[in-house]
């Protein structure tokens, strides 16, 4: 009688398969993928294997070419390219991972429970973000880093700004997380399937964390990691208006416009920083593209 | 249309309100106290109440809020904290023109180029110009403008060594002064637009009444000019408001290397001596600016596509 007996629904077991396989046909995806990895190890593990301080200044070796103690050479202060790319680099990804954390926290679990519920909360929800929406650019990222720098910086030292940085960066971009995720949740919430899980005696939790929530998380990656490459760019923006990292703290914004002046007499203490901060831009873009190509959520075609 | 606009303009004293209210507020949670800061070490009580009062910091927060508002409303951005009792307006009014001439400027010539770049293109689809001007493009709106500035400088400076003729790379006054500065701040809205410009000209030369038009008999140049390129240029109508936004930000970077005295170069100096009245009357001035000419535009787009007054 057993065979008989009402099978308990399960959930057939996800295919992830078909998913790795539509990203790895993308080359240029897997090559970025490698990239990040790589730039990651770098930015972490590079300092423990190239052990140089990123701030202790050489006079005796001042905008250095590059040479066998300053493999990058150094600035117009005698610091070392290559240990101040690696914890600019560092910077620029950790900022972009708080960043990106917020987003998700806050723009997309918003966003995920304002198209869901709709109502006040909706409301409330779509008018903050269409208040944040109303300054342009990093017009409100400024102000905010402007008017707190100092006394954060003053309390809370390098690891404040840095939390700061982040912070009033992702007041610029959570909105457009909360409105992108809103509006697929708009679209999911009147689906069969939802509707199926509701007739089934499925309560509003479980149809959000089961049945919403899935398939909301693709798009929530890819646009968070193609967030990234605005977030880096704008995190330079900040530290070279000198409202982001403090010196001596190195950023890479802040390391090319450190090294301006000196274009004319070492030109590669610019491009360096430039091209590592190019090079991640372009990663981190490739990688979305390929990411979007293989979870193909729709919305943001 | 008339609903349209009627629609945007109901919602322009919210987001206005929206922009001096959080400006307002970020103001008043400001850390420390910019009056004993002024004072320094010249602190006395009766002269702490004196400007106290004379900033307004003695009021309850609605009633500064309200103060704000109706001295923005009659043009009077506040008063700096650095100099004291001089109005912000004073610091920054000679960068108004400055800025704002410079970013029309750019966005005239990231138009003037961008648009009929990717005209071109578009009507050259898949050849060699089509490929090597959509790169170029594609690079120009990639790269920040913190990027673009040392390239160029550099560029500039190999022409200088070879004596050939070169650019100044910092000032502001004689008109040479111009051209680095705004070829940076147009580069990305360039490239955009001239993206944004082929992709909508190929969207538009797929459609029915192209095909009719053409089985007309009508000249290929009829053709592209009457038919699809005024059809192709709603697109770009309205990507004119955001890519004004962009200018902003861009603004900021290109003076402050190039070190034009335009608002975005007189604020971050303010900012380093901690004068954060003027950082935020640079942003509701901005941000008002962006607003403004977004309406514009929209009306604009109203003017140009009348199906807009069926769709809204």
């Amino acid at each position: 009688m057993e065979a008989l007996a009402p099978a308990r629904l399960k959930a057939p077991p996800r295919r992830l398969s078909p998913l790795v396989e539509r990203f790895t046909t993308n080359k240029l995806a897997v090559v970025s993928l490698i990239g990040l990895i790589a730039l990651v190890l770098i930015a972490l593990v590079g300092p423990v294997v190239y052990i140089r301080d990123a701030t202790t200044q050489d006079y005796t070796a001042i905008n250095a070419l590059p040479n066998v103690t300053h493999p990058f050479g150094t600035d117009n202060v005698g610091r070392d390219t290559l240990a101040r790319l690696m914890a600019g680099m560092r910077v620029s990804l950790v900022v972009a991972f708080y960043v990106e954390a917020l987003n998700v926290l806050l723009g997309a679990s918003l966003g995920l429970l304002a198209g869901y519920y709709g109502g006040l909360l909706d409301m409330i929800v779509t008018r903050i973000a269409d208040m944040l929406f109303a300054f342009p650019g990093l017009l409100l990222a400024i102000l905010i880093a402007a008017t707190f720098g100092p006394a954060v910086t003053q309390q809370f030292g390098g690891i404040g700004r840095l939390l700061l940085v982040a912070g009033s960066l992702s007041l610029v971009s959570w909105p457009l997380m909360a409105r992108f995720v809103r509006s697929q949740t708009l679209v999911l919430r009147e689906s069969d399937f939802a509707l199926a899980a509701r007739s089934l005696g499925a309560n509003n939790r479980r149809i959000i964390v089961q049945h919403i929530l899935p398939n909301v998380t693709g798009l929530i990656i890819v646009a968070s990691t193609l967030d990234i490459a605005s977030v880096v760019v704008n995190e330079a923006v900040l530290s070279l208006l000198g409202l982001g990292i403090q010196p001596p703290d190195p950023s890479i914004g802040k390391m090319i416009t450190d090294s301006i002046p000196f274009l004319e007499s070492n030109a590669l203490q610019v491009f360096l920083p430039s091209a590592a901060l190019m090079l991640i831009v372009l990663i981190v873009s490739f990688l979305g593209d390929g990411l979007r190509d293989a979870l193909d959520p729709q919305s943001l075609r | 249309m008339s609903k349209l606009i009627l629609k945007r303009l109901i919602s322009l004293p919210f987001v206005i309100f929206s922009i001096t209210f959080i400006t307002f507020l970020v103001g008043y949670l400001a850390p420390g106290d910019p009056i004993l800061a002024m004072m320094g070490s010249r602190s006395d009580p009766a002269t702490y109440d004196r400007l106290r009062h004379l900033y307004g910091l003695d009021l309850p927060w609605y009633t500064q809020y309200g103060k704000y508002i109706t001295g923005l409303l009659q043009g009077n951005l506040g008063l700096s904290f650095r100099y004291q009792g001089r109005p912000v307006w004073d610091m920054i009014s000679t960068g108004v023109p400055v800025s704002f001439s410079l970013g029309i400027v750019a966005l005239s010539l990231s138009l003037a180029i961008g648009i009929p770049i990717g005209l071109w293109a578009a009507l050259k689809q898949n050849s060699l110009f089509d490929r090597a001007s959509m790169s170029v493009m594609l690079i120009l709106y990639a790269v920040p403008s913190f990027v673009l500035i040392p390239a160029l400088r550099w560029i500039n400076y190999q022409a200088y060594l070879r004596g050939l003729p070169s650019l100044p790379v910092a000032g502001w006054g004689k008109p040479e002064n111009w051209i680095l500065p705004v070829i940076v701040l147009a580069a990305a809205s360039m490239g955009f637009m001239a993206r944004l410009t082929r992709t909508s000209m190929l969207d538009v030369l797929r459609q029915d009444y192209i095909r009719t038009a053409s089985s007309k008999g009508l000249r290929e140049r009829r053709v592209h000019w009457t038919h699809a390129f005024r059809n192709a240029l709603l697109p770009i109508v309205t990507v004119i408001g955001p890519s004004i936004a962009f200018l902003v930000t861009g603004a900021f970077v290109v003076e402050n290397l190039f070190a034009i005295p335009g608002i975005g170069f007189l604020s971050v100096q303010a900012i380093s001596q901690r004068d954060y009245p003027v950082i935020q009357s640079t942003t509701v001035l901005l941000a008002v600016a962006v607003l403004i000419m977004n309406l514009v535009t929209d009306i604009l787009y109203g003017v140009l596509d009348p199906r807009v007054s069926l769709r809204d």
